[in-house]
């Protein structure tokens, strides 16, 4: 038996609820199978590419050692490649205080309107796009469970837009942090969207591709689910709020739709 | 004892065709250093890429095929394998005999090239592993002039559709081969109460995910592979293979991947695909992937009678176009630049009367939103069409579509008055979209084209017979496929082609 060589390159990033790990993939010579990727000694996962995405982790970050074997056409396995230690990032669901926030983050979006399947309804229901005032609007009726984007034939091959109004008592003392999370996106064209505060630019926010599911099934969590849900969190500069009303909005000028699971805006402790 | 390469130098074998289970020493030791499990012969027997002095014999050692690592239960290890190739079905003139190598790199496949026979004779062939001994394959050698070949063609097996009548049929009719047009294996999750339509039959969940690794991609050939009527048609006949997307994955091109897997990881994909096929096709050494890429764009000569040119369309294919001046750019191409040069200088190059062209996707015009098939690549179908107009008349053979069309090659398809240069045969699925109906909403898009003189939308296959003056093409459908394998054929349409004049006159 010859042993394929093992991977090098082995580094990892952290992100909510996931760890992405990337190396050099053995050259051409070797014949692959597949990687064997484990955590922790465990097997969690095999993959051709040389990349792999460990999904399902917690909200609250936890350290863990990754590895990869080499199998080869032959089955033969290649000695663990050096391991190297990540840890996935704590939410600030978890960390945070909420603000505000519009649906549960909980990895399904059945509380929103129109879920499960109701996009075709959604250029009636939502002619002028979302608007919603947290405390007065309610996700079932207000919300829309998809936000459609340009290359959305249903909603009419047109940007699209969904503004969240909160209340805050007066300029918040640190940065707030926005948690957006999706059970689902566009297998392919997720694309981004734009992110305002009260008008002004506060980044663009690029979408993982999903699976093209979730505009039709709304639970991600359950054994074997098909959707991809993805999560973004990200710091929103205390400069762009101010006291009484504040509007944040995402204005989707870039692909297809995503799917909500919830949306929130939290303080630090 | 002498050593290995002591005998790779008495018998001038490469090294490199012993270990890829092409030849090895015949007078190495045939007995298996440990014994082979029982019923080692699971999928079959196969030959293929023939010519006129011999072809490629194919198996694949596999006593538990269903194994989820793909390698069929066999030990690691090498095994030795005899093969033996006769004049009559019970091996009383044998007229060549060999040894090949099963390896556990290539899942214990090998694919013996046997030379040295007579043109146009029909062959039998067996293989032994240690007291096993296989089913006896048919198989011809291609004739060295050529009055009259008949061939089959066929594609797209979705296994977990339906039954594959087709295939029984096709073994029935023992043709001088078989030409198979992609969409082999299809890399989906295989789910009851969603995609599984096959009546009767359960599937492990290990068949129930997207296949992306070598060890699913070989899995997913060895379920499709224990189709008794399947291996039926490959026992009878050499096949000629190429692919199509499903063999890597729906809609792929290139290193470009529908489903948002970056080129630059999608290759990798791509390599344990193209591997896998290579290990279950009856196909030659030249076929042998090398790291991301295979070269299965190949030609053989039908004695005088007609040239084969084989193409492969998604692996030299430009991305979808981003609008109409990119779809209609001349610079467009869906075989790149090194295959099309192949083709016309091929073309170019033959005397034969015929050439028979066969690939993935259809080449008539249809719609041009249809940019999967070579509606997206309108420039590259003008030169392929200018170089049939330049050769003998053109037989293309395609599949894709699960719908059965006959078409005439139109010099210009935007000039109905131009000159036909030849016919186009779209076989339906084996299996794909299951039981199917004889017309549907798509029939209207192919039908408002004067040259397309067939649409039906039921599974089936088609079968020719040509000599050197006409070409006789019956498309035969079922009524079911879902239920079971036992529907009887019907011929829905019959045309016939003069080579002096090609059309499409129906019979």
């Amino acid at each position: 038996m010859r042993r394929p060589p093992a991977i090098t390159g082995l580094r990892g990033a952290g992100g909510i609820r996931i760890v992405t790990l990337d190396w050099k993939p053995v050259s051409w010579a070797t014949v692959v199978d597949h990687y064997a990727v484990y955590a922790d000694g465990t097997l969690i996962g095999k993959t051709v590419y040389p990349h792999f995405v460990h999904r399902g982790l917690g909200f609250t970050g936890v350290t863990r050692s990754y590895s990869v074997v080499t199998v080869d056409a032959a089955g033969n396995r290649s000695a663990q490649s050096p391991a190297t230690a990540v840890a996935n990032l704590t939410s600030v669901t978890i960390s945070g205080t909420p603000i505000a926030t519009v649906g549960t983050f909980d990895g399904k979006g059945s509380e929103l309107a129109l879920s499960p399947k109701g996009y075709a309804q959604y250029p009636t229901r939502f002619p002028s796009d979302v608007d919603y005032t947290f405390g007065t609007s309610t996700p079932a009726a207000d919300w829309s469970y998809l936000l459609p984007g340009p290359a959305d034939k249903w909603a009419g091959t047109k940007n699209h837009r969904a503004a969240f109004r909160f209340d805050l008592p007066a300029v918040p003392e640190q940065d707030l942090d926005l948690a957006l999370w999706l059970i689902d996106s566009h297998a392919s064209l997720a694309a981004s969207a734009l992110l305002t505060i009260n008008g002004a630019e506060a980044g663009r926010l690029t979408f993982a591709n999903g699976a093209t599911k979730g505009s039709t099934i709304a639970d991600s969590t359950y054994p074997g689910s098909p959707l991809k849900p993805s999560y973004l969190e990200l710091p929103l500069p205390k400069a762009l709020f101010r006291p009484g009303q504040n509007t944040l909005e995402l204005f989707k000028d870039q692909g297809s739709w995503i799917a909500y699971d919830a949306l929130g805006v939290f303080a630090r402790r | 004892m002498p050593s290995r390469r002591t005998f790779l130098q008495l018998t001038g074998l490469s090294a490199a065709s012993v270990a890829l289970g092409i030849s090895a020493p015949t007078a190495a030791d045939a007995t298996p250093a440990r014994p082979i499990p029982d019923g080692a012969f699971a999928l079959g027997v196969a030959s293929g890429d023939p010519r006129t002095d011999g072809f490629v014999l194919w198996t694949r050692l596999a006593p538990t095929p269903l194994a989820v690592d793909g390698h069929g239960g066999m030990p690691a290890g090498e095994v030795p394998l005899q093969w033996e190739v006769a004049e009559d079905s019970r091996f009383r003139t044998v007229v060549r005999r060999g040894l090949a190598i099963a390896s556990p790199d290539l899942a214990h496949a090998v694919h013996p090239e046997v030379r040295g026979l007579r043109p146009g004779r029909e062959y039998f062939y067996r293989f032994r592993v240690g007291t096993q001994v296989s089913p006896v394959g048919r198989t011809k050698t291609l004739p060295a002039y050529g009055d009259q070949f008949t061939f089959a063609t066929a594609s797209c097996q979705a296994w977990y559709h339906g039954y594959f009548a087709a295939h029984r049929d096709i073994a029935r009719r023992a043709p001088d081969a078989v030409f198979f047009l992609g969409d082999y294996v299809y890399e989906y999750g295989i789910v009851a109460g969603d995609n599984l339509w096959r009546a009767g039959v359960t599937v492990g969940p290990e068949h129930g995910v997207e296949i992306e690794t070598l060890e699913q991609y070989r899995l997913r050939y060895s379920l499709f592979k224990t189709d008794p009527d399947l291996q039926a048609a490959h026992a009878v006949a050499p096949w000629f293979l190429v692919w199509d997307d499903h063999e890597v994955q729906n809609n792929y091109g290139a290193a470009n991947s529908l489903y948002g897997v970056p080129p630059e990881l999608f290759v990798h994909r791509r390599a344990v695909a193209y591997r896998a096929y290579y290990e279950n096709a009856p196909l030659a050494l030249g076929s042998l992937p090398q790291g991301p890429d295979g070269r299965i764009y190949r030609r053989y000569d039908i004695g005088s009678l007609a040239r084969v040119h084989l193409l492969d369309t998604r692996q030299y294919r430009d991305p979808l176009p981003v609008d109409e001046a990119d779809r209609v750019s001349e610079k467009r191409t869906i075989m790149g630049a090194e295959q099309e040069t192949w083709l016309y200088g091929g073309l170019r190059s033959s005397r034969a009367p015929w050439n028979i062209v066969a690939g993935g996707v259809v080449l008539s015009a249809v719609t041009d939103d249809r940019t999967e098939q070579w509606d997206g690549y309108p420039a590259n179908r003008r030169r392929v069409l200018e170089a049939m107009g330049g050769a003998g008349t053109s037989v293309m053979l395609t599949g894709d579509i699960h719908r059965h069309v006959a078409s005439e090659l139109k010099l210009d398809f935007a000039d109905p008055a131009s000159r036909t240069v030849g016919v186009e045969l779209v076989c339906s699925s084996v299996g794909s979209n299951g039981d199917g109906t004889d017309t549907d909403m798509y029939a209207k898009d192919w039908l408002q084209h004067p040259y397309m003189k067939l649409y039906n939308a039921r599974r089936g296959y088609v079968h020719s017979t040509m000599t050197r003056s006409e070409l006789t093409t019956e498309f035969v459908n079922f009524p079911y496929i879902q239920a079971d394998a036992n529907a009887q054929p019907n011929v829905v349409a019959r045309f016939r082609t003069p080579v002096a004049d090609p059309r499409l006159e129906a019979l």
